[in-house]
């Protein structure tokens, strides 16, 4: 019986497959569906400190193979999140990993203290949301702002520490490394590459925040190049994602040096895509011999 | 509760030079109870996105959904143009219906364009029970009027072609109270329709389109802004806290 489990950074998972912050929600929707504790954890929808309303619409424009959104991090809150969602998630065996921005550095050391007081298994700071003005992947943007909010947080987390990445920078490990030397525990990456769509009959945006952050397989190869430089450039833990739709998809990120997966887009146009891929990522494993997912990690062969 | 279904187009006619009406099978229907309102999300061939399309009607015996699916971009124009035979997945019934009224109540509906499609399944619903059925149909022109010929023969219709169909509504209000009003179609017909029903103290319930992405609720994009009487301003999901809004909810052109 092969063995899907992983550890990331010392938070057990029972396979490499997390639904990605953003096109999940707090698991209410798709838990309506299928057993949502079938994922090896849930990244929940990015949380600040204080309710945010998010972007005006319209949030979401199609591209031939992947979408643009702009939501602009509309979410209830922490103290909203720990008192009306993360019950009710823990109760249905869920491994939880709390997604936290903020605009500040404070802003977001403040979340996660809260946090960390809460049964989470895991934070995943983002320092690279593309839709807010302040905060944000402005964070993210350059290694010394990037390590500071991550020391920020980490001297107020009691939990493993991941930190999400942005793709819009000129060399992603160096950011990766700079966040791992300030206390991280894991590193994720990618989040969206930012974008922008015209109508041209209109002459005018698709987004109503005029720019947004382009998600899918457009965005795979991009985030498989990345995957693989971070991965040799840090000692912590990667997590990969960016247009994963199949468990062959899954098994390349891992490939490229991944430990677990991250499945975003793939929610929005297949509702039931994290129990397929985890049944075409399992067939995968049988079909090539492999007793162990995390046989994978780092695989890739250079001829 | 929502099921991904397997969809075999089994009949295509075509209603305007634009909009068809399409007849779906459904391999996993059993137990699905789609209420009028609620709406499907469609994949699409040749497109990343699935499209959200209005119920239209729904044959629990044949296991066969209905939609009224007009040519509008790429994607309605690829479900359109299915043939007879062909599948795609369907993931049904999503969101909120039409409120249920007491039976023997007097209840007008008031579509516009495209939006007459799901009014057609909520008047067929309607008409075993309510006793004042009015439909207020309009059309931008002669050429895309649709469903007129089955709403005249379920409710007592007006059809208003290229004119404000919610003057024909002002009209009838004059002398006659209905006990709600249930309306889809452009914004600035059911803004209007606000205006009107709110002056005459008539609940109004209507249906709103935006550009979506899972659909039921889970990715934030479908947002659409509201109004608590409080006065806090923010955003609700067009697909799962909608489609169908009590219209003062609502923010309306």
């Amino acid at each position: 019986m092969r063995n899907m489990s992983v550890d990331l950074c010392g938070v057990k998972l029972k396979n490499p497959l997390i639904a990605a912050s953003g096109t999940f929600g707090f698991g209410r929707e798709y838990d309506e569906l299928y057993d949502i504790s079938a994922w090896g954890a849930i990244a929940v929808k990015g949380l600040t400190d204080e309710p945010r309303a998010g972007n005006p619409p319209r949030r979401i424009a199609e591209t031939s193979s992947g979408i643009l959104n702009s939501v602009g991090l509309q979410n209830p809150g922490v103290d909203a999140f720990i008192r009306d969602e993360l019950p009710r998630l823990a109760s249905r065996g869920a491994t939880v990993i709390a997604n936290v921005a903020g605009s500040t550095a404070e802003s977001c050391a403040e979340a996660a203290r809260k946090l960390s007081d809460s049964p989470v298994a895991m934070i995943e700071l983002n320092i690279s949301c593309p839709n807010v003005k302040q905060g944000g992947a402005q964070f993210g943007a350059c290694p010394e702002d990037a390590a500071r909010v991550t020391a920020a947080v980490r001297s107020v987390c009691s939990r493993p520490l991941m930190v999400k990445l942005s793709p819009n920078v000129t060399d992603i490990a160096s950011i990766a490394q700079a966040v791992q030397d300030a206390g991280a525990d894991a590193v994720s990456l990618i989040n969206t590459v930012t974008g922008m769509a015209i109508e041209a009959r209109t002459r005018r945006p698709a987004l109503a925040n005029i720019t947004g952050g382009l998600s899918g397989p457009a965005i795979k190869p991009i985030a498989l190049r990345m995957v693989w430089q971070t991965a040799g450039g840090v000692r912590v833990p990667v997590v990969g994602m960016g247009g994963i739709t199949t468990g062959t998809d899954a098994a390349e990120f891992m490939i490229a040096g991944a430990t677990a997966v991250m499945v975003g887009t793939a929610n929005i146009t297949d509702v039931m895509a994290g129990p397929r891929i985890l049944r075409e990522l399992e067939d995968f494993l049988d079909e090539n011999g492999i007793e162990d997912a995390g046989e994978l990690t780092g695989s890739l062969i250079l001829d | 509760m929502a099921r991904d279904c397997e969809a075999r187009l089994v009949s295509r006619e075509r209603l305007t030079e634009d909009a068809a009406d399409l007849r779906f099978e459904l391999a996993q229907a059993a137990g699905l109870t789609p209420k009028p309102g609620q709406f499907a999300h469609m994949e699409a061939p040749g497109v990343f996105l699935r499209r959200p399309v209005s119920i239209a009607g729904f044959d629990p015996a044949e296991n066969t959904a209905r939609f009224i699916v007009r040519a509008a971009g790429k994607g309605t124009r690829s479900i359109a143009a299915l043939d007879p035979g062909e599948t795609i997945k369907i993931l049904m019934p999503l969101g909120n219906p039409f409120p249920t009224v007491s039976p023997g109540g007097d209840i007008w509906l008031v579509g516009g364009g495209l939006g007459v499609a799901p009014l057609m399944y909520l008047a067929r619903v309607l008409s075993e029970t309510a006793r004042g059925l009015k439909s207020f149909l309009g059309f931008g022109d002669r050429k895309s009027v649709f469903g007129a010929a089955e709403m005249g023969g379920l409710s007592e219709m007006t059809l208003d072609v290229g004119g404000l169909v919610t003057d024909r509504v002002s009209e009838a209000l004059i002398s006659k109270r209905p006990d709600a009003v249930f309306s889809c179609g452009p914004k600035p017909m059911m803004g209007t329709l606000k205006k009107i029903c709110a002056a005459r103290g008539v609940p109004l319930y209507v249906s709103l389109e935006e550009h979506m992405g899972c659909g039921v609720g889970a990715c934030l994009v479908c947002a659409c802004a509201v109004r608590a009487p409080g006065g806090t301003a923010g955003y609700k999901r067009v697909c799962r806290d909608g489609p169908v809004f009590d219209a003062r909810e609502v923010a309306l052109p």
